[in-house]
């Protein structure tokens, strides 16, 4: 124990600075780590919806496509069961004057809440109950008025009361003045069912599924959560394989870090097995410090974690909205779990990293102690075995990514990820030698004596050298990974906004603009649109979110004949105008690549889709390219789903101007329709504007990645710093001596500036080839497994190339504090000790 | 304490006058010491370990400064020198050559030789350093990495490479402490030529007869300070 803290501690305590960059390496990587776990968590973890707070926790939920049969509660109240049976509605409103929140509607007198105080039972109709955070939003109070507005109708409510502790907002009315006010008479979005004590859940499902219609489904709230955690799946795992990465750099750094000070102190380690240690000792010895530094390392990357995860849960709820489904953050919550599991990781990454070059230690002979001149970092490389492996493991990447997903989800794409990583590691040292022994001239002339030796004592140190370049490389990588793909998919849906966003004008209900929400608009509207002088055609879409085989997706049908000849929709195969031609009047729809994808539909394909209380089999005409979601569509002509669905309310609008008309025409009818729609709560928007706030949320979904990114850049420099120190450290005495030969401060400074340029250097390049490999795994093996999306290849050259330069200069930025202590170093003191 | 005495008139090159040198820690390596180092002339110092002999060594390369008393290489007062000129000085007046580690074992041994030149910025540094090379004759071995040569051989690219810009004065520390008697020899050869041919004042640190043997002036040191002087 003496001896661990004679030997550790003490150079521990004196390579401080080194021992702390490697901490921050450690402590960042786990940050990543537990940030996204955590932020992920709480913004998946609040689909339960508010009701609740309500009605109490609920049992089953009965719910249909298109909408439940009020009917029914009467019929499932009949049934000799223990349970209560309440109707529900959860719809979208606008609040005069208040933006837009969620009404719940409920049946107030069966859930007792006019006894309570909650609502006055003689003006029950007028009556709401507000959340706190509503409230707060609009600082109203008890006693204060609330005007809704459904889609024809306003109505003002008094505040009976304000529900304490909500985090989301929203405001409860009665039942049927909800219906009243959104226009849903005889309607409701779901039958919530409260089970009695002793009642049995199984028995009485099967009771409830025997009354309603088979298309009802009949499910625990749990499991409505559940599918939509399930949805996120994809788009969690992304994230969290992205931020392992920052991890896998600090484990590159963790190696350095005991292998630097293995070489170290390698008398030393030969005077203690001189004096009876044995090798195991050594070993346990050089263990032990990378699992204190990486406890420790995990311990602070707990606490940061905690924070980072507060910062970006905004950010990943905003694309949870945008792209998957409606819900409201929770708390960030930092489990005993999760503690537990940041710190194995932590200390596991550091304890397999330190692996190596700690039983490199435990092999130092006795004799080691005599040796006078402490021999430099035995590359003890194998280039030739090493690139034979790195062929290898390029060849089994490519040959994962030929294969399907995994359970939906593309786990050979990720070992085949990992795979370029290890045969990028096993290139570096090759690469490196050969790419310093090219520019050998070339440093020798532009940078003299510092170029020289910079370039030199890398290849010199090549397996510390090779690991550095390919941390900062895997770092590197990703980020031109990432950047491609984002860009890729970007550019392409950019072209396909272009072909797709073709008329002048949109409209959609007021409400909010979350994925999985369709607020209705009031059935006038699309006439007084056509009476409008100067509008060509107009599009009438309706669309609702609809359960197929246990996920959602939206359900849409628009006037497929003026898609045809306005839109230009691109199919995977087929012509586009026969197939559009052929849905009118057919049981015929069109489905989106993903949701193709998804539940491998082709072409000519029948599809059962449970539409109200019917089964409507759809022949599958064709499937067309779309990024909107990753959930997917089915689209039918707008005359099919009215066969079906007589009462399914308008929700979006295309208004195409005649043809020929200019922009000043377009702005003319469009102030023509604010004020002839006035009455109606509408958004009405331009092309250009939908078409910006389309890409407004692309940017903002890949927000968190360009953070997870940058963060794994971070590690990535400050092991380029700690690694830069660490061969400052090791060639003191070489520092020294060219101060001997007359080298001015600035030359030594110059030269571990060059050497961190050149290490800047290798790693870019290695990380640029890597990183598109990696972008090519990404774009046609991962996304297109994960989200069913088809994206063209399109680097974003100019933007790679800045944030190249930009990460390179950060590596020469590390190099200016292990310059300045090279420069600092005394020649007489470090030339003759030893 | 002893008189200067210049009998061949050869211009001081070094001058070290009631030099002190106190370390940090308390330690007095030198405690008053005065000499002169004339040019062709090889001084070699002698005594026990922990003498000082290092340390005045030192402060005749400018590589450190007296506590009191002063240090004049090529006439000038190093202790008011700053940093750049004393690099100036270094690459212009002064070559070092030592016990250990010699070489920068990533550089050939031509590139070790022409290592001074490069930094200086010199021009037509290789051609130099080869010819240097080949007086220490090894021109055969330009291209060899230090592993690859044998102690004697590293130590004679060493001297090579002190006396690669011509310096007035060439420390010495030690410079066959490692070395068998006769790569020793060749060593020792080089550094009476260095002396003879270049015209040189050799200050060097020895434990060795043989490389005593070989000086015009013995100064033998006892605790910091001069016990005698032998010509
Ligand atoms: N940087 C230093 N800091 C503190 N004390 C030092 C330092 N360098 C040398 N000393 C001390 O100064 C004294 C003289 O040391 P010096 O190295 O000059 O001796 P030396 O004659 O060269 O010995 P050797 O023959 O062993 O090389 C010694 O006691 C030594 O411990
Ligand atoms: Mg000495």
């Amino acid at each position: 124990m003496k001896l661990f803290r004679q030997l550790i501690l003490r150079p521990f305590r004196g390579d401080l600075t080194r021992s702390l960059l490697t901490l921050i390496s450690i402590a960042l990587g786990v940050a990543v780590v537990i940030a996204i776990e955590l932020a992920g968590d709480a913004a998946t973890g609040s689909f339960e919806s508010s009701l609740t707070t309500l009605l109490g926790k609920v049992d089953y939920e009965v719910t249909a496509n298109g909408g439940v049969d009020e009917t029914y509660i009467a019929a499932l109240a009949a049934l000799p069961l223990n349970a209560r049976f309440a109707p529900a509605i959860e719809q979208p409103v606008v609040i005069v004057g208040g933006g837009s929140t969620t009404v719940y509607g409920i049946d107030v007198i069966a859930a007792g809440m006019n006894e309570t105080g909650e609502f006055s039972t003689d003006k029950l109709e007028t009556s709401a109950v507000l959340s706190s955070d509503l409230a707060a939003r609009l600082e109203a109070k008890k006693g204060d008025s609330i005007t809704l507005r459904g889609p024809h109708r306003t109505q003002t409510f008094a505040v009976q009361s304000i529900a304490e502790g909500q985090d989301t907002g929203w405001v409860g009315i009665d039942i049927a003045a909800a219906q009243d006010l959104l226009d849903m008479h005889g309607k409701l979005d779901r039958i919530e069912v409260f089970l009695g004590t002793g009642e049995d859940p199984g028995r009485a499902g099967e009771a409830i599924k025997k009354i309603v219609p088979r298309t009802y489904d009949v499910e625990t709230p749990g499991a409505r959560s559940e599918q939509n955690r399930r949805m996120l799946r994809a788009f969690r795992w992304n994230l969290r394989i992205l931020s392992y990465i920052s991890l896998l750099v600090g484990a590159f750094l963790i190696y350095n870090t005991i292998a630097v000070s293995v070489v170290r102190r390698r008398t030393e380690i030969g005077i203690l097995r001189a004096i009876g240690t044995s090798s195991r000792g050594v070993l346990l010895m050089f263990l032990g410090e990378a699992s204190m530094l990486g406890v420790l390392g995990s311990v602070l990357g707990i606490g940061l974690g905690r924070l980072l995860a507060a910062a970006i849960l905004g950010m990943i709820s905003d694309t949870v909205n945008a792209l998957f489904t409606t819900s409201a953050p929770g708390a960030v919550e930092l489990s005993a779990g999760t503690v537990v599991i940041a710190i194995c990781t932590g200390t596991g990454v550091a304890f397999f990293s330190a692996l190596i070059p700690a039983r490199e230690a435990a092999r130092v002979a006795p004799a080691e102690a005599m040796r006078r001149e402490s021999r430099e970092h035995e590359t003890r490389l194998r280039v030739g075995r090493d690139l034979t492996l790195a062929v290898a493991a390029a060849l089994a990447a490519v040959v994962l990514c030929q294969f399907g997903p995994i359970g939906g989800r593309p786990v050979l794409g990720y070992v085949a990820t990992l795979c370029a990583v290890v045969a990028t590691a096993l290139v570096s040292p090759a690469f490196v030698t050969g790419v310093i022994g090219a520019l050998r001239g070339t440093l020798k002339k532009v940078a003299g004596a510092a170029g020289l030796i910079a370039g030199r004592s890398l290849v010199t140190s090549l397996a510390r050298t090779s690991i550095v370049v390919t941390a900062l490389a895997t770092a590197i990588s990703m980020m031109v990974a990432v950047g491609i793909m984002v860009g890729s998919f970007r550019e392409t849906v950019q072209v396909w906004l272009e072909s797709q966003l073709r008329a002048d004008i949109y409209l959609r209900a007021a409400g909010p603009a979350s994925a999985g929400i369709y607020p209705p608009m009031d059935a006038a509207v699309p006439g007084i649109i056509r009476a409008t002088p100067g509008v060509g055609d107009v599009d009438v879409f309706h669309a609702f979110q609809f359960h197929y085989k246990g996920t959602q997706a939206t359900f849409g049908a628009g006037i497929m004949d003026i898609v045809r000849r306005r839109r230009s929709m691109r199919f995977l195969s087929g012509d586009s105008n026969e197939i559009l031609a052929s849905l009118p009047g057919q049981d015929r729809a069109i489905v989106s690549e993903p949701f193709a994808n998804k539940h491998h539909v082709r072409a000519g394909q029948i599809l059962r889709i449970p539409l109200g209380a019917r089964e409507v089999a759809l022949t599958v005409a064709g499937i067309y390219y779309d990024y909107a979601n990753d959930k997917g569509f089915v689209l039918t002509d707008r005359g099919t789903l009215l066969r079906y669905l007589p009462d399914q309310p308008v929700t979006n609008i295309a208004v195409y101007l005649r043809p020929g008309a200019g922009a000043r025409e377009a702005e003319q009818v469009r102030r023509d329709l604010e004020t002839r729609l006035a009455e109606f709560p509408l958004n009405i928007a331009p092309n250009e504007v939908l078409r910006r706030g389309a890409i407004q949320v692309f940017d903002r979904t890949f927000a968190v990645t360009y953070a997870l990114e940058g963060v794994a850049i971070i590690v990535a420099t400050l092991g380029a710093a700690n690694a830069l120190l660490a061969l400052v450290l090791d060639r003191r005495r070489e520092i020294g001596l060219i101060r001997y030969l007359g080298a001015a401060k600035g030359q030594v400074r110059n030269m571990i500036l060059t050497e961190a340029a050149l290490l800047g250097l290798l790693a870019g390049l290695l990380g640029l080839a890597l990183g598109t490999a990696l972008s090519l795994v990404l774009i046609y093996v991962v996304n297109k497994q994960s989200f069913g999306w088809t994206i063209q290849f399109h680097p974003p050259a100019l933007l790679l190339g800045g944030a190249l330069l930009l990460v390179w200069a950060f590596t020469v930025l590390a190099g200016v504090y292990p310059a300045r202590f090279a420069a600092k170093l005394e020649p007489a003191e470090v030339v003759h000790t030893e | 304490m002893f008189p200067q005495q210049n009998p061949q008139e050869k211009p001081i090159r070094v001058a070290v006058r009631r030099a002190v040198k106190t370390y940090e820690g308390g330690v007095e390596a030198l405690r008053g010491v005065t000499l002169d180092f004339a040019a062709g002339t090889v001084t070699a110092l002698v005594g026990r370990s922990g003498c000082g002999k290092t340390t005045l060594l030192n402060l005749c390369g400018a590589m450190d400064f007296p506590t009191s008393g002063e240090v004049l290489v090529a006439g000038r007062r190093t202790s008011e020198l700053g940093d750049r000129e004393l690099t100036a000085l270094r690459r212009e007046e002064i070559g070092f050559v030592f016990q250990f580690f010699q070489l920068l074992p990533s550089l050939t041994a031509l590139e070790n030789v022409e290592l001074p030149l490069l930094l200086s910025g010199a021009r037509k540094s290789e051609a130099i350093a080869r010819e240097r090379l080949r007086w220490v004759e090894l021109e055969g071995k330009a291209e060899a990495l230090p592993f690859q040569l044998s102690g004697g051989q590293m130590q004679r690219v060493a001297i090579a490479r002190a006396l690669v810009h011509d310096p007035k004065i060439l420390v010495a520390d030690e410079p066959t402490g490692n070395l068998d008697t006769a790569s020793g020899d060749a060593v020792l050869k080089l550094i009476r030529r260095a002396a003879d041919e270049f015209g040189a004042a050799v200050v060097m640190a020895t434990h060795s007869a043989e490389a005593a043997a070989i000086a015009d002036i013995r100064v033998r040191m006892r605790d910091g300070q001069i016990e005698s002087v032998e010509r």
